[in-house]
């Protein structure tokens, strides 16, 4: 086995370096990606080694074979069955031939990325507190890294799949599970705690990666002293929320992590917690160069919300030209439906456009109920978008629905259960999606197209014009990226909540993508059984796939 | 008999000296004593239904049921806080009808109800030093169990009755300055209350004028129509009437078994429970309820969980009822929510009832602390939970 893979990493270098985008990364004397070649990842199109390619967080791919005139031939090459208890949001990272990938419950598998074979599978059984998701993996130094349901960091051999270290990384395992796909950087993993709606704090930690020692935590709500605090009111930012769930751009050149802090606690009860409540529902850029973080900028999306509105897409950082000028942007959307344009030195707002209906939002949910929109699974969901050059536009899905908002008169905090001085909101009308298409010279859609499901399976694009995403119901599609037109589809049968990939081997490009079961927030009929495919099959087996899509 | 002739007695003192006093009306302060526990009942209700925010509501409402149970001239007494009953309160009310020499059928019954009254009061007392959320509102359930023994039930007799049972089976019922009569014998006059030994066996009312209603505080077990007169028999009718045939003993009352800290629900419920679980919880918890998309919902892995985090009854049923199913919570009707936790309940092996589990929202949930159940016969010991048909 040992053999096989370095002769395959052997081999992609081999591919790189004919194909003219090799870099210094892949040689004999180096099994896996140093520093520098997380750095210059977006250069090297046999891998994919960073959750969203590379550290700017933008699935973008420049001289791909895969063309808006050949991607209709595009072909199913293999299919990976994994643990189907859950929803598969895994964005699978590729390296020398290798693919791992994780199921809803923390399994890790290894695949060989040509055939789909497995190679190994290291199987675990979290204590899940209140759904189960993960976002996939990270590698480095021969091993494999993984956060988990129950609160562990966990390094495995990359090689045997077997355990070599498992730290606790939750500070309190109660309330507290990481769905976040780990991001190497340096020698550290950086990884975000998922507590924002059990009474936790948020927070992002910094671990040794060859020890899983922790070397530092930036928590998303500051104490008392530190700046922000007085837009608290009382002790309520103890249980202040601000989780981090999505991935995080970091620029290299100065060592700055853009991170999102979710929504604040108790969600759907402001009262309890009167001010702004920072840095919950913010984008925060964050010096990581020294030994502790330092704020640089933040900007709050949503101040005091009531309606669970976090930021939930991963941070993208692109040059674009705006009104003819080149600028340093970062991207975010939230699921309040807006898609915003900041400055990525900054943080000033460029602009920000609304992607899904926006109804009641300045009211906060009183005890009989109020309706606004979207509703809390709306808007940009978790796996954001992608910023083309080629074209200069974003191009970003979007959930269209809206919600029934109760509040309750008290929040009281019960380890492991919803701390939200509310309910969750009921669906309101009709449960559709959008893919969007935003010119970021002008700030407007350049297309839009209006669809008949939920829409979070995130976007791939590439230098050729093409755009991958996939619906809830099932369909991973291809669109133009000038027109929007559909230029292929292909019904894979189960819900699509994660982002694609691509990654090229034997000469082939693959596009990869995971689809399995609804997750708890589509589980409903209404989000996902009753919509359609493009060809109006409603199929929705109880299936965790990996499918892998290749030209003939 | 009894209760006419202490009338008499009292008016006899009235007219001979002062001060005046009242004239006793024990059916009367019964009466005012049990719409006192009702406007106090109604000060927990409103605040345990209501969604107010801050302590002082809280506070507000436990010193406005304390002041309606004990009255001004008791020391828990806070004037500032208004007080929803009479100001004599529950506590005085009985006060006065225990206030005298020897004691009547209904004494048990009313010294009882006193006893519940200040355990009542007792728990709102601690209420009102509590700072957590959870442990004002056990106070409160507490208090609102006590006051539920204080008004008792019309079809129970002696101390189990507590005032309704005293109002409805006993000479008690009887209003001041009514007739009685042999409830031995059938009425020859109308309106008339029948009497055997204290106690209440019925009520003859005028045809005439009998749709004017049944007297306060009674309960009607049997209704028969004569020409002239309609009688209404007491809940405890036959056992009066029995007395004058055989002086039999009354049959002992079956001893209702105690509330313990046992999940409410029936086997009907969790049968009941079983289908709506299939088609609204499966796809996320599990046809083995071990979780799948969400988590875990019964056996091992759950209840240690639960008793990990301290999880109660109540703390489950708010996350079912409020949150669930969570790409649409709220979408269940009560009744369907309250057979989907029945179902849960069984499947984590707790023994069924005769008590459903309520549809509202029942602060006695909180006391019910879940966890593994020792001995429990296991369905599937794997799992650690139970198989429900």
């Amino acid at each position: 086995m040992l053999q096989r893979t370095l002769l395959l990493g052997l081999l992609a270098a081999f591919v790189a370096t004919v194909s003219g985008v090799g870099t210094a990364r892949v040689g004999a004397q180096s099994a896996w990606p140093s520093a520098d070649a997380y750095v210059a990842a977006d250069k090297d199109s046999a891998n994919w080694i960073l959750p969203a390619r590379n550290y700017s967080g933008n699935r973008y791919v420049s001289g791909a074979q895969i063309t808006t005139a050949n991607v209709g031939t595009l072909k199913r090459a293999w299919t990976a069955n994994v643990d189907a208890r859950g929803p598969l949001e895994v964005a699978p990272i590729v390296w020398n031939g290798t693919m791992y990938v994780t199921s809803s419950h923390n399994d890790v598998y290894a695949l060989d990325a040509q055939t789909g074979a497995l190679k190994w599978h290291f199987p675990y059984k979290p204590h899940v507190i209140a759904f189960s998701a993960n976002r996939g993996v990270a590698i480095g130094d021969g091993k494999v890294y993984e956060a988990t349901l129950d609160g562990h960091l966990i390094a495995l051999d990359a090689m045997t799949g077997k355990p070599v270290w498992n730290v606790v990384a939750a500070h309190d395992v109660s309330n507290t599970f990481f769905t976040m796909q780990p991001v190497p950087y340096k020698n550290m993993l950086l990884l975000g705690a998922s507590n924002g709606d059990w009474g936790g704090i948020g927070y992002l930690s910094a671990f040794d990666a060859a020890t899983g020692k922790r070397l530092w935590d930036w928590k998303t709500i500051p104490g008392p002293g530190e700046p922000g605090h007085n837009t608290w009111s009382g002790d309520s930012w103890k249980r202040g929320g601000g989780a981090i769930w999505s991935g995080l751009a970091i620029d290299p050149t100065t060592s700055t992590v853009y991170v999102d802090a979710g929504n604040p606690q108790p969600d759907f009860l402001g009262t309890t917690r009167k001010g702004a409540n920072l840095y919950t529902n913010s984008m925060v850029a964050i010096d990581i160069s020294g030994a502790q973080p330092k704020i640089k900028w933040y900007h709050q999306f949503i101040p005091h919300d009531t309606h669970d509105w976090d930021p939930a897409m991963p941070p993208v950082l692109f040059t674009g030209s705006v009104a003819g000028s080149a600028r340093s942007l970062v991207a975010a959307g939230d699921k309040g439906g807006n898609f915003w344009v900041l400055d990525a030195g900054t943080g000033a707002v460029v602009y920000h456009l609304a992607v899904s209906t926006q109804k009641g939002q300045n009211t906060e949910p009183s005890r009989k109920g109020d309706i606004a929109c979207p509703n809390t699974n709306g808007g940009v969901e978790f796996n954001g978008g992608s910023y083309m050059p080629d074209t200069n536009a974003f191009y970003v899905p979007s959930v269209d629905q809206c919600g029934i908002w109760k509040s309750q008169g008290t929040a009281t905090y019960v380890a492991g259960q919803f701390y939200l001085g509310g309910a969750f909101p009921a669906l309101y009308g009709p449960s559709t999606g959008y893919m969007n298409a935003v010119d970021i010279g002008t700030g407007k859609f350049l297309w839009r197209k209006h669809l008949a499901f939920p829409q979070i399976g995130g976007a791939l694009s590439m230098s050729t014009g093409v755009v991958f995403t996939g619906g809830v119901n099932g369909d991973f599609t291809a669109y133009d990226a000038k027109s929007g037109e559909v230029l292929w589809h292909y019904p894979t049968g189960m819900t699509i909540q994660a982002p694609a990939g691509t990654y090229t081997l034997g000469g082939k490009q693959f596009v990869v993508i995971a689809a399995g079961p609804a997750g708890v927030n589509f589980a409903d009929p209404r989000f996902n059984k009753g919509a359609p495919t493009l060809e109006g099959k409603y199929s929705h087996p109880t299936a965790a796939q990996i499918s892998a899509f290749t030209l003939p | 008999m009894r209760t006419v002739a202490l009338s008499l007695a009292a008016l006899v003192f009235f007219g001979s000296s002062a001060p005046p006093r009242p004239a006793r009306d024990d059916h009367g302060s019964a009466m005012s004593a049990l719409a006192d526990v009702r406007a106090a009942v109604a000060e927990i209700v409103r605040i345990e239904d209501g969604y107010a925010v801050g302590h002082g509501a809280y506070l507000r409402a436990a010193h406005r049921a304390m002041n309606a149970l004990v009255g001004r001239r008791d020391d828990g007494y806070a004037p500032s806080f208004g007080d929803p009953g009479d100001g004599i309160g529950t506590l005085g009310h009985l006060d006065r009808m225990l206030d005298q020499s020897g004691s009547s059928l209904w004494t048990p019954a009313v010294e009882g109800a006193k006893a519940n009254v200040l355990a009542a009061a007792a728990s709102l007392q601690s209420s009102l030093g509590q700072k957590e959320m959870e442990d004002y509102e056990a106070d409160l359930t507490q208090a609102l169990a006590s006051l539920a023994l204080v008004v008792g039930r019309a079809t129970e007799t002696g101390v189990l009755g507590g005032l309704d049972g005293a109002l409805a089976n006993t000479a008690l019922g009887v209003p001041a300055g009514a007739t009685t009569v042999s409830g031995c014998a059938a009425p020859n006059r109308a309106p008339a209350y029948g009497i055997v030994a204290g106690r209440l066996a019925y009520v003859a009312l005028p045809r005439s004028s009998a749709s004017a209603g049944i007297p306060n505080g009674f309960a009607v077990s049997r209704v028969e129509v004569a020409p002239a007169w309609v009688v209404l028999y007491a809940p405890a009718a036959r056992a009066a009437i029995a007395l004058c045939r055989a002086g039999s003993r009354m049959r002992r009352m079956r001893a209702v078994a105690a509330p313990g800290a046992q999940p409410p629900y029936t086997a009907a419920q969790a049968h009941a429970g079983s289908a709506i679980y299939r088609r609204a919880c499966l796809q996320c918890h599990g046809a083995d309820l071990q979780g799948a998309a969400g988590p875990a919902v019964a056996g091992t892995e759950f209840l240690t969980n639960a008793q990990h985090n301290k999880w109660t009854l109540g703390d489950m049923r708010t996350t079912v009822f409020e949150n669930m199913p969570f790409s649409n919570p709220g979408s269940l009707a009560p009744q369907q929510y309250a057979d989907v936790m029945a179902f849960l309940l069984a499947s984590n092996c707790y023994a069924a009832g005769t008590q459903p589990f309520p549809t509202a929202a029942a602060p006695t949930l909180a006391k019910v602390k879940l966890g593994p159940i020792h001995g429990a016969r296991l369905s599937n010991p794997r799992l650690g939970t139970c198989s429900v048909r």
